[in-house]
């Protein structure tokens, strides 16, 4: 892989959380290496510290030992201030329960990741729409959360990632709360947003369906990648040849 | 700005059941705050204009020496020249009259008792022109040109104490200028109820004509000035301060104010009272809408971690909870105001009247009066606490952890 390409780069890192007088590892010592344009799961089973993982890609924890790169910034010498300015501009979440704001419509909840960046009401509106009409919620846009169906929801906070172009998109486990058809379609999105913007999506899950639908798939057990292997059923984009 | 602010006042009525309960305390406590206030505002009013009403006037003029005077001989330092006085001031703008008073003691006597008594001798007809109140209770008030007995009257009290009744008969005994002993006998015409019953167990009033026999003097301790409104006091008093200067004796003007010290007292006190419960509302208040909002901050945990997540500055979210509160804040004050306001009104059609308070012997109606100062500082007084009670949940919620907020449940 160019190191040009490189997006997110994990090295040798560990993350313990404290439980009563002793330490649980939910990583350990993991090394990972993400090209922009990739489309890449995270899978495992509960516990196995796709959801750290990821957390920590995000900027959202620290590790204990490790160091993450994004985009060729080391998040471990970032102040808070400049890990918050890091996530606003650089990545996009999605989440397994959607997280949207209750109190605000399905366009508005897309437009508050621009509304945080400071972008004009016009800039704001034009994006907003653009975002909704990608996920193919355009006429769903005045509806509150609680008016949309959960698939609705999900493709709300995938526009919601989405709209201010991050260079990575993390989605935490985005079809568990999803029936299938739902999920086929969310990943049908990911997918085909992945490759129109050439976003970069990682996301955690243990779902089959949409693993059969992934470029690479890294394996984790008990807090350590176990495999890292390209799916050969899914042509897409600059993945890299090997990866282990 | 517009998102932010409708995102605050959106979530104000997300848990509208909680919403409305704090409404309640809020709206409560400024109500319950306008009702002390505007019944206190109506007392210290009521009690600025009858004390104003009783005779105290708007303004009183005495000598530079009136208030280093001997108690005894009362009209040695009284003004001479008190008509050409009256005349110069009569004419000022917002003054509606002047009335002369002589402010006397002496002892009282019906034959086989004596007591001390405290006179007032004034013009009747002078009196009544600027509308000052006697509580005539039982006879008539004083003649301005009385046939032939001095004509007088006595508090309820002191014709309690001394055994006599409208027709009878007393004799007052003072010291005259020249320091020596005169009296003279009176006709009590009326009996006075001031409301005040140590005043009422004292007083006797003569005439001024009468007074300055019995004092062998021309002079009077004071000469009391109407105004045509208490709010023009403090105009005419500036008008009336140069016109009095170049005197043959020199001349102290006072405000009403500056004499009425039981209304000063009282207004103290209900201004204590008022900032007292002012504090308990202010608590109250506080106190439970901290843990409001701390129970809104934590069933938002989820929310705030995604907004954190998503690169929301911590300080935003900081703005998001106070601006919440603020509004909450204001809307209860509207809810007060509106609520107090209403209250009032019923209150005051309903002619509730109060049990007298101690040293008083007639009842005291219950009156609300709208205050806009009133409105506005217990408006303010609860939209701080509120904004001082979010800034704990404010806190608490900018300092959550991302990762331990979003795995919240």
């Amino acid at each position: 892989m160019n190191p040009m390409d490189e997006l997110v780069k994990v090295e040798e890192v560990s993350r313990r959380f404290p439980l009563d007088h002793n330490f649980v590892c939910a990583l350990d010592k993991v090394s990972l290496h993400v090209a922009a344009g990739e489309f890449l799961a995270i899978a495992g089973p509960s516990g196995s510290g796709k959801s750290t993982l990821l957390n920590l890609i995000g900027c959202i924890d620290k590790p204990t030992s490790g160091r993450i790169l994004v985009d060729g910034v080391d998040t471990s010498k970032l102040s808070p201030d400049r890990m918050t300015t890091l996530r606003r501009e650089k990545i996009g979440f999605v989440f397994q329960t959607f997280n949207l704001i209750p109190v605000f419509t399905a366009g508005e909840n897309v437009e508050f990741p621009l509304l945080v960046q400071g972008v004009s009401a016009r800039d704001r509106r034009e994006r907003v729409a653009a975002a909704l009409e990608g996920v193919g919620l355009t006429e769903r846009a005045n509806h509150r959360p609680d008016l949309l169906s959960g698939g609705e929801r999900q493709r709300v906070a995938v526009a919601r990632a989405i709209v201010h172009r991050p260079a990575l998109v993390l989605a935490d486990e985005p079809t568990a709360n999803l029936d299938t058809r739902n999920a086929t379609q969310l990943i049908d999105l990911m997918h085909d947003l992945n490759r129109r913007l050439g976003l970069t999506f990682i996301f955690s899950t243990h779902d089959q369906r949409l693993l059969e639908h992934t470029d690479r798939i890294v394996r984790l057990t008990d807090g350590q990648v176990v495999s890292d292997t390209l799916n050969e059923g899914v042509s897409h984009g600059q993945v890299p040849a090997s990866r282990v | 700005m517009g998102k932010f602010l409708l995102l605050a006042f959106r979530n104000v009525f997300r848990n509208r059941r909680r919403t409305i309960m704090t409404l309640f305390v809020v709206g409560g406590g400024v109500a319950g705050l306008l009702m002390a206030g505007g019944y206190f505002a109506f007392m210290t009013h009521g009690l600025r204009e009858s004390t104003i009403n009783n005779g105290l006037g708007h303004l009183q003029i005495f000598t530079a020496d009136h208030f280093r005077r001997d108690d005894v001989r009362v009209l040695d330092t009284g003004i001479e020249n008190w008509r050409e006085v009256a005349a110069r001031v009569a004419s000022a703008q917002h003054v509606r009259g002047v009335a002369p008073r002589i402010d006397f003691y002496g002892m009282v006597s019906n034959g086989t008792k004596a007591a001390g008594f405290m006179g007032s001798a004034v013009d009747p007809d002078a009196e009544r022109s600027l509308g000052f109140v006697t509580r005539v209770v039982e006879g008539r008030d004083l003649d301005a040109k009385p046939s032939g007995e001095v004509e007088a009257l006595v508090g309820a009290g002191l014709a309690k104490s001394m055994g006599v009744k409208v027709g009878d008969g007393l004799t007052v005994l003072a010291m005259t200028s020249d320091g020596a002993l005169n009296g003279v006998d009176i006709q009590i015409v009326g009996i006075v109820n001031s409301g005040v019953a140590e005043l009422d167990a004292r007083y006797v009033r003569i005439t001024l004509a009468a007074a300055q026999r019995l004092l062998q003097s021309d002079r009077v301790t004071n000469l009391v000035v109407g105004l045509d409104s208490t709010d023009n006091t403090d105009l005419a008093y500036s008008e009336l301060t140069p016109r009095l200067h170049g005197m043959p004796q020199e001349m102290t003007l006072k405000k009403w104010i500056d004499l009425a010290t039981y209304y000063k007292q009282v207004n103290t006190m209900f201004n204590g009272i008022f900032l007292f419960m002012g504090m308990i509302v202010f608590f109250m208040v506080l106190m439970s809408s901290v843990n409001t909002l701390l129970m809104a901050m934590l069933e938002r945990t989820r929310e705030i971690g995604t907004m954190l997540a998503m690169g929301t500055p911590r300080l935003w979210v900081v703005a998001l909870f106070m601006v919440e509160a603020t509004l909450l804040g204001m809307m209860g004050a509207v809810a007060g105001v509106v609520g107090g306001n209403l209250l009032g009104i019923l209150l005051n059609a309903s002619g509730l009247h109060l049990p007298p308070p101690p040293g008083y012997t007639v009842p005291m109606p219950f009156r609300v009066l709208h205050v806009p100062a009133q409105m506005i500082g217990a408006s303010l007084l609860v939209i701080v606490s509120l904004a001082l009670a979010s800034i704990l949940p404010a806190i608490r919620a900018s300092r959550l952890q991302i990762a331990e907020a979003l795995a919240h449940v």
